[in-house]
């Protein structure tokens, strides 16, 4: 069997394939409508945001999520547009504006160490942990960032894995908030 | 979740054992959970057959976990891939650290596993061997960093970052012992694939879950595993031991 062919085969036997393909793209599992049980996640004391619990995707609302995890780069690039998206619309009183990180927090990586990064990379909205990956897997965020649009019935309305722009955020969003 | 106790291994495993020569077939006890393979804790995964028909070069649920021996530089000593045989359950994934996706997330899991083992007190009775096959980039210095980035906690010991010598030995030890295939995109062709060629490599996506006694329990590829997927069947294995 040439490599190339092995490359193919073992993408055959999975959903997308080798590690090259994470990064190209991806279709959403769960599909799009699919709707989720909210779930009680702890929020942590950051600039922002309140240590507290948040009862997320909050139903009524449209909420607007971002899965990360410190040690990502392109979840610290993620930043700058999602702050733009939240001094945008991610303060309108019907959406939810959070961001979640998935990695293990408590022992290695403290709460600490998510506000420090929270600070270094502007954040000033509502940041909390899913230790144990119960939003992570209702969602199917498979890889971060992560980010999710789902609309005041907890439907899911837009999936994007990778780096995500200001406009590829914002039109999902409007399109939630005004019910189309 | 639950939290683990610690049932006297060898107890359970002669009870096993006693059990599955004395029932008939469909009767198995609790664990094993009807698997048709005495050696490995968990059931047989669903596409099982499939993967076995495509004959991947890689070991696969039931097979015994490869030997070779790598430093683990970080550790200033070498490494024998099936040293804890009779030990401990292992958990080996095969890595780059110039990755921007897979790897993180392969990574990722044995993070979670490795948390969980702290919490559920099993730290002892696991051991993570990722395993890069980029040792020309992924120096001593970069493999540190790349671990205190993700947070692995060094003090548990029980975590060995293996690093072949050599790109020669990277490809004996990841391709030819272990089947997981790896290929400089350099030289790939760029108009089929061009979004890969931001990435240094192809790689087949590839975790695997063993047990204290060497045979595979879960050969995740093709897609990244959910940390959730890994952290259940460590789990699984650890209290059905």
């Amino acid at each position: 069997m040439r490599r190339r062919d092995l490359l193919a085969g073992a993408a055959a036997l999975g959903a997308s394939g080798v590690g090259a393909a994470y990064a190209t793209g991806y279709i959403d599992p769960l599909g799009l409508a699919a709707t989720v049980e909210p779930i009680e996640l702890e929020t942590i004391d950051a600039p922002g945001s309140q240590a507290g619990t948040l009862s997320v995707p909050e139903r009524g609302n449209v909420t607007v999520l971002e899965f990360f995890a410190t040690w990502c780069g392109v979840c610290a690039e993620q930043m700058e547009p999602m702050g733009a998206v939240y001094d945008d619309i991610g303060q309108h009183p019907d959406v939810q504006f959070l961001s979640v990180t998935n990695e293990p927090v408590g022992r290695t990586v403290t709460r600490s160490d998510v506000a420090t990064w929270w600070i270094d990379h502007d954040g000033r909205w509502s940041v909390a942990l899913d230790n144990d990956l119960a939003l992570t897997e209702a969602l199917d965020a498979s890889g971060v960032p992560y980010t999710y649009v789902l609309d005041d019935s907890n439907a899911i309305r837009y999936a994007g894995r990778g780096y995500k722009s200001v406009d590829e955020l914002l039109e999902p969003i409007e399109r939630a908030v005004d019910g189309v | 979740m639950n939290t683990h106790s610690s049932p006297s291994t060898v107890d359970r495993r002669t009870f096993l054992r006693v059990t599955a020569a004395t029932a008939v077939a469909g009767t198995a006890g609790c664990l094993g959970q009807g698997s048709s393979n005495e050696n490995v804790v968990l059931d047989e995964p669903d596409a099982h057959e499939r993967t076995v028909e495509a004959d991947v070069p890689w070991p696969i649920y039931g097979d015994r976990i490869p030997e070779a021996t790598v430093p683990a530089p970080l550790l200033e000593r070498s490494v024998t891939t099936t040293a804890f045989t009779g030990e401990r359950h292992t958990l080996f994934t095969f890595i780059f650290t110039r990755c921007p996706g897979a790897c993180p997330g392969l990574m990722a899991s044995l993070r979670h596993v490795q948390d969980d083992s702290i919490s559920n007190e099993y730290a002892d009775e696991v051991a993570f061997m990722p395993i890069t096959f980029d040792p020309e980039y992924d120096t001593p210095d970069i493999l540190g960093e790349y671990e205190e980035r993700h947070g692995v906690d060094r003090e548990l010991d029980n975590w060995y970052t293996l690093r072949p010598e050599s790109p020669e030995r990277a490809t004996e030890v990841v391709e030819e012992t272990f089947g997981c295939m790896f290929e400089s995109t350099e030289d790939a062709e760029s108009d089929s694939e061009g979004e890969m060629m931001d990435m240094e490599f192809m790689h087949t996506t590839l975790l695997i879950l063993a047990n204290k006694d060497g045979y595979v329990e879960r050969a995740y590829s093709g897609d990244v595993p959910p940390p959730s997927t890994v952290v259940e069947d460590a789990r699984t294995v650890v209290e059905g031991w």
